[in-house]
């Protein structure tokens, strides 16, 4: 597994999406003579692939995709090697459009594919050298995950003491590293976010009450509050990008931002396979997303802003106004009233509630820059933010 | 020129030498270049800026080629001209203006101005000049230029081409550091010319030699400078969006192509030129630009009230530093200062090879000074001087990504690429 890993974690080869990978010599002599395409199998879709082993709850979504990935080189035709790189580029694109939220799917696809492209072809027949991919991607699946989640949690009890923890949603690797820790006798209180839309720091809270460790969970709207009474933050995150920030579920960044604001330490949890070559410079910029929250008065000249167009912003202020006071307004909900419960929390008729337009309005992840972030913990070591980014420079950097 | 006539004037040269040599031995040293009086004789001055290649009075103390160095420091220290004005400013007395008359300061006693070519004078001339400005054009001036030199080069009888070529080239590079201070993308490539140059094979006849190092010099240029623009430009294209207002300051190459690419690509965007003096490049680049393309120029000082509507910083770079620090054209430290107070992502184009190993806290110890060109200024006096700083030094912390060849960096990452190309860099040292 290791030689798994290693060669795709280390191997120069540059992997920037404008830049057609290098094939291995080896390769590039048999495309040549070989380019005879036989007619395919029943098509393979990989999307419904990804899909049946993300039912697993505990494959991770990047894992997911080299799982998927590794099937659709199994079942793939390809005589030659750059056959082979082109299906598979086409299917990690297919994956990437076929997905709601590719961001941290895409890491595992990029993953993958530098792997295929920079492994030496130790065989002379090809369909050995694709069993062999086969075979490493599997290997890779099944016991990457795991192991860099031992190892992970293994680094963060060093930071853990008797402390109160806010974590922020729900993250694998942050439950195995406080079970790690509450397990290491660690007198540990754990502070947990809703996190909506999604709602799973519910489901963080029942873990952690079934391990009886002791947690509290807070509104998304009270993280300022609680947070002077917190050691430390914990949250895992969907990718890590070059940058060294992270994208995560919708309110980390503000997690982050309070917690630099009372001076506590933010720390990320990540396994090494979530790191993304992508190099986000604002919230808007993250890959693959649309983006999210429009103003309903979309004013036509946004389109090409001109410095006199800041003229016209005023105007349109007003008029987002008035659209505003056109829906009827909902009457302020008094304390008295019962409160709402967990799950579709917006539910008809419950006043204060927001409709289901409204929050598929919203993002499901943001940005967190890499000046909020203490650490990141990862398999491969704990980083500095610039150290994530010297990392994964050094490894596509060519 | 053929061997022979160079022979020839190397002869004359030594008997020259040999009448003026305590004149030329006590113009030397350091700290020198505050005395203005010693010019050379106003009648030379004239025939050389005629002829530049006529060695009518060769101050030279070449005897052998490799006597060079020193005779090379002493002339980038001599005085420059008759200028009415102090060249050292009283604020900044380690910078000094470019030579106004580098053509005549090459024929100062001591130096070998026959040995300059002809391709260097002129690049001297147009770099004093600030005819050619921009780390990449003077990279590729520089480049060109030298690869004349080498075809025009012989090597001696009882040497080879590997172990002397450097020491004929030498004094040609201190012709041009003299007439302005090398940039760092010209330090790095000549670094590595000098590095092809030594691990050259001995027995590599002397024309193969010649042809293999231009054609490595072609292909530095293209590598390094010509490609690393073109994957630069899609990488930063990437970045703006339909509705951006794109901010640049000054011009820079990289920056210029990369709006070019933009609206090529039918992208809406428009953009924001801040400008200063004492070049003002903002307007050279504004005439480059698409007349369709929607631009705002503003002068440094407007710059606040424009901040608010825009989305986007890029900058060029005339080197970037281990520390991640961005040193390029004086007010780009502002400029980056006030985007980044409000969030907007500063973005620096720079290729790999204008990547320097050194760390400098301060954008004061190493900087140059540019000639008052404005005839709205005051006029200089003896107690009245212009400082005219050409560079500044943003810190690391107001860049958000640096764009190069291989890919968006933080500036932190700088230090990761630079060891990454350090093998062979070290080996060129």
């Amino acid at each position: 597994m290791e030689s798994t890993a290693s060669p795709a974690a280390s191997s120069p080869l540059s992997a920037t999406p404008l830049i057609v990978p290098l094939m291995s010599p080896s390769a590039l002599s048999e495309g040549s003579d070989q380019l005879a395409p036989l007619p395919g199998p029943p098509p393979f879709d990989v999307v419904q692939a990804y899909r049946n082993h993300l039912t697993d709850e505990d494959l991770p979504m990047p894992i997911a995709a080299v799982a998927s990935l590794t099937e659709l080189v199994e079942r793939s035709s390809a005589q030659t090697m750059s056959q082979l790189v082109h299906e598979l580029q086409s299917g990690a694109e297919k994956l990437k459009k076929g997905t709601a939220n590719p961001i941290s799917l895409s890491a595992g696809c990029d993953l993958f594919v530098r792997y295929v492209t920079t492994t030496r072809q130790e065989h002379d027949d090809f369909a050995l050298h694709k069993q062999e991919i086969v075979e490493q991607g599997r290997a890779y699946a099944k016991q990457l995950p795991p192991e860099s989640r031992d190892k992970i949690s293994k680094f963060a009890l060093g930071f853990i003491q008797d402390d109160a923890i806010l974590t922020h949603s729900y993250s694998r690797v942050v439950m195995q590293a406080l079970l790690a820790a509450h397990r290491a006798r660690k007198r540990i209180s754990v502070y947990v976010t809703e996190a909506r839309p999604r709602s799973l720091g519910v489901k963080t809270v029942n873990l952690l009450e079934r391990n009886q460790i002791p947690c509290t969970l807070i509104l998304d709207t009270a993280v300022a509050y609680i947070m002077d009474k917190v050691d430390l933050v914990l949250v895992g995150s969907e990718a890590v990008v070059e940058s060294g920030g992270l994208i995560n579920a919708v309110g980390t960044a503000g997690l982050a931002i309070i917690a630099k604001d009372s001076g506590r330490p933010f720390y990320a949890l990540v396994e090494s396979y979530k790191f993304l070559r992508h190099f986000p410079l604002n919230q808007y910029d993250l890959p693959y997303m649309p983006t999210y929250l429009p103003l309903p008065a979309q004013h036509p000249s946004r389109g090409l802003q001109t410095p006199n167009h800041l003229l016209s912003r005023a105007s349109s202020i007003t008029s987002m106004a008035s659209s505003a006071h056109a829906a009827t307004i909902p009457s302020t909900p008094s304390r008295e009233q019962p409160k709402a419960g967990f799950g579709p929390l917006f539910s008809a008729g419950l006043s204060g509630g927001m409709t289901k337009e409204q929050v598929d309005q919203n993002p499901e992840v943001d940005y967190t820059r890499p000046e909020l972030i203490s650490l990141v913990v990862s398999d491969v070591g704990i980083l500095t933010p610039q150290g994530v980014s010297g990392y994964l420079v050094g490894v596509f950097a060519d | 020129m053929t061997k022979a006539e160079r022979r020839e004037e190397q002869e004359k040269q030594r008997a020259a030498k040999a009448a003026v040599q305590p004149e030329g031995g006590s113009s030397g040293g350091k700290g020198g270049g505050q005395q203005q009086k010693k010019t050379p004789q106003p009648g030379t001055q004239a025939a050389e800026s005629n002829a530049p290649r006529t060695p009518q009075v060769a101050h030279s103390s070449r005897g052998a080629p490799d006597a060079s160095s020193v005779p090379t420091e002493k002339r980038a220290n001599e005085p420059a001209g008759p200028p009415p004005v102090p060249t050292h400013s009283r604020l900044f007395p380690h910078l000094r203006l470019p030579k106004a008359n580098i053509l005549a300061s090459a024929s100062v006693a001591g130096t070998s101005k026959a040995e300059i070519h002809t391709s260097i004078l002129r690049l001297a001339l147009q770099f004093s000049s600030f005819k050619i400005t921009g780390g990449n054009a003077r990279c590729i001036a520089t480049l060109t230029a030298l690869k004349s030199v080498i075809n025009s080069y012989t090597t001696p009888q009882g040497t080879t081409l590997s172990r002397h070529l450097m020491t004929y080239l030498s004094p040609q590079i201190s012709h041009l550091v003299a007439a302005r201070p090398m940039s760092a993308s010209m330090g790095n490539a000549i670094r590595w010319l000098k590095y092809e140059v030594s691990v050259l094979s001995i027995d590599l006849p002397e024309q193969n030699a010649k042809d293999f190092l231009c054609e490595r010099i072609d292909t530095y240029i293209r590598d390094r400078i010509t490609v690393a623009d073109r994957v630069i430009e899609d990488h930063a294209m990437e970045k703006i969006r339909d509705g951006d207002v794109v901010l640049t300051y000054a011009r820079s190459s990289s920056v210029e192509r990369v709006i070019k690419a933009a609206h090529e690509a039918k992208i809406q965007f428009s953009v924001v030129v801040v400008d200063s003096g004492p070049l003002f490049e903002g307007k050279s680049l504004i005439a480059t630009l698409p007349p369709d393309l929607s631009v705002t120029y503003v002068l440094l000082p407007s710059l606040s009230p424009i901040l608010p509507t825009v989305s986007l910083c890029l900058f060029g770079a005339h080197s970037l530093l281990a520390n991640g620090a961005l040193y390029s054209r004086a007010g780009t430290a502002s400029v980056a200062m006030m985007a980044r107070e409000r969030n907007i992502p500063v973005l620096v184009c720079c290729e790999t090879y204008k990547f320097s190993e050194k760390v400098w806290g301060d954008g004061v110890t190493h900087n140059e000074l540019a000639p008052t060109t404005s005839a709205s200024a005051p006029v200089p006096t003896v107690s009245l001087e212009h400082i005219n700083l050409l560079y500044d030094l943003t810190p690391a912390s107001y860049i958000t990504a640096v764009i190069t060849e291989v890919g968006l960096i933080p500036p932190s990452s700088v230090p990761t690429v630079l060891f990454r190309q350090g093998v062979t860099a070290a080996q060129g040292l």
